[in-house]
């Protein structure tokens, strides 16, 4: 019984209440927004995106820790974060979701997080959601990566197989980070998966 | 984990086990949204780790009870990993779903973008269809008895306009 209650435990803690549909997610070409809004590092520190983009492109993906999407993709995150980042792009992961929906997405469970996975770039807390509000992301993990103009370039998914990492066919997300950091067009500019619906505060 | 196993037997409706969900793409279940018949169809799509979409389960089990006799269409679609659809079984059984359900087959984006473009992916999300198979409205997230049945319904009175 014991056990069988500790393997639910991760389910009760996935999605939770509806979400009205975001108004729509950022086109591609949009500048980012929302760049000036202090949000704290997962190292204690206040960051922005302002503080965050490099002129190389910036990655920021929306994710959390309790989704069963986002940790099935979440090594696949991280190793992408870091060889990016090492390689002069700005790299960041929110957290949007309200930890009294998912208790699992506290800002202690994202400091644990990062820590376990090794993530070399921040991982910060959206405090009222309104960064993901204005970026128009509706799930976790979602991707939205910025050209050097600060232009998105790439919206969507992190590959096309969250279930199983060696069955990928079509690597979106690090096809469109070496398109940008190349300067060359993006190909693939928008894709979707399905996921965990962000717990958006009210 | 024997409690467990006496909870899960009375939860469940005796005689009433559910069919394993049959793989389906996106064409799939807008066939079965088509297959003429229904005032209304109502598609949920859910997943045995989405803790919302079990809350939601019995609500749009219970409008598919109470709408049914006036047209209402139901079509579950299962988002499990490959791999769990034992779990999805056994959830559908617990929860008295006696008839056949889907769980979607390929790859993701081919199944969010060909079920709907305007799904976003995240789950869970409910569809409604008109008599003809017409997109009326759709949501992402969790919702209520009153709403999802509020909804269903009018889906089912759009029938009455020409």
């Amino acid at each position: 019984m014991t056990r069988h209650a500790l393997l639910a435990l991760p389910i009760a803690l996935c999605l939770q209440t509806g979400t009205a549909l975001a108004a729509g997610a950022l086109p591609i070409g949009a500048t980012m927004p929302m760049v000036d809004v202090q949000m704290k590092n997962v190292d204690g520190k206040e960051l922005d995106l302002a503080e965050i983009r490099k002129p190389a492109g910036t990655l920021v993906i929306f994710t959390c820790n309790h989704c069963p999407f986002a940790k099935k993709w979440e090594s696949r995150i991280v190793e992408l974060g870091n060889t990016y980042a090492s390689k002069g792009m700005g790299v960041v992961a929110i957290n949007a979701n309200d930890p009294k929906v998912a208790p699992d997405d506290s800002y202690e469970g994202m400091q644990q997080r990062a820590k376990d996975r090794g993530m070399q770039f921040p991982y910060v807390v959206d405090a009222t959601s309104n960064v993901a509000r204005a970026f128009g992301a509706t799930k976790t993990p979602e991707a939205f990566l910025f050209d050097k103009d600060g232009k998105l370039a790439y919206h969507g998914a992190i590959d096309d197989n969250g279930d199983d990492a060696a069955k990928v066919e079509k690597a979106y997300l690090k096809l469109a980070l070496d398109s940008v950091l190349s300067e060359s067009d993006v190909a693939v500019k928008e894709t979707k998966s399905i996921g965990c619906t962000i717990k958006f505060r009210s | 984990m024997l409690a467990a196993l006496v909870l899960a037997a009375v939860a469940s409706v005796p005689g009433k086990s559910a069919p394993p969900p049959s793989p389906a793409a996106a064409e799939t279940i807008l066939a079965e949204v088509r297959k003429p018949g229904a005032g209304a169809v109502l598609v949920n799509v859910w997943a045995t780790w989405c803790a919302p979409c079990r809350e939601e389960f019995p609500d749009v089990l219970h409008v598919a009870r109470d709408l049914g006799p006036k047209g209402l269409r139901l079509v579950l679609v299962s988002v499990d990993f490959p791999g769990d659809e034992e779990a999805a079984t056994k959830f559908l059984s617990s929860e008295g779903v006696d008839f056949p359900t889907y769980v979607r087959t390929g790859k993701d984006e081919a199944f969010v973008d060909g079920l709907e473009p305007q799904w976003s992916g995240a789950i869970p999300a409910t569809f409604l269809y008109d008599s003809k198979g017409k997109l009326v409205r759709f949501w992402e997230g969790k919702a209520s008895y009153p709403v999802i049945k509020r909804r269903a319904q009018a889906a089912l009175d759009t029938k009455e306009t020409p």
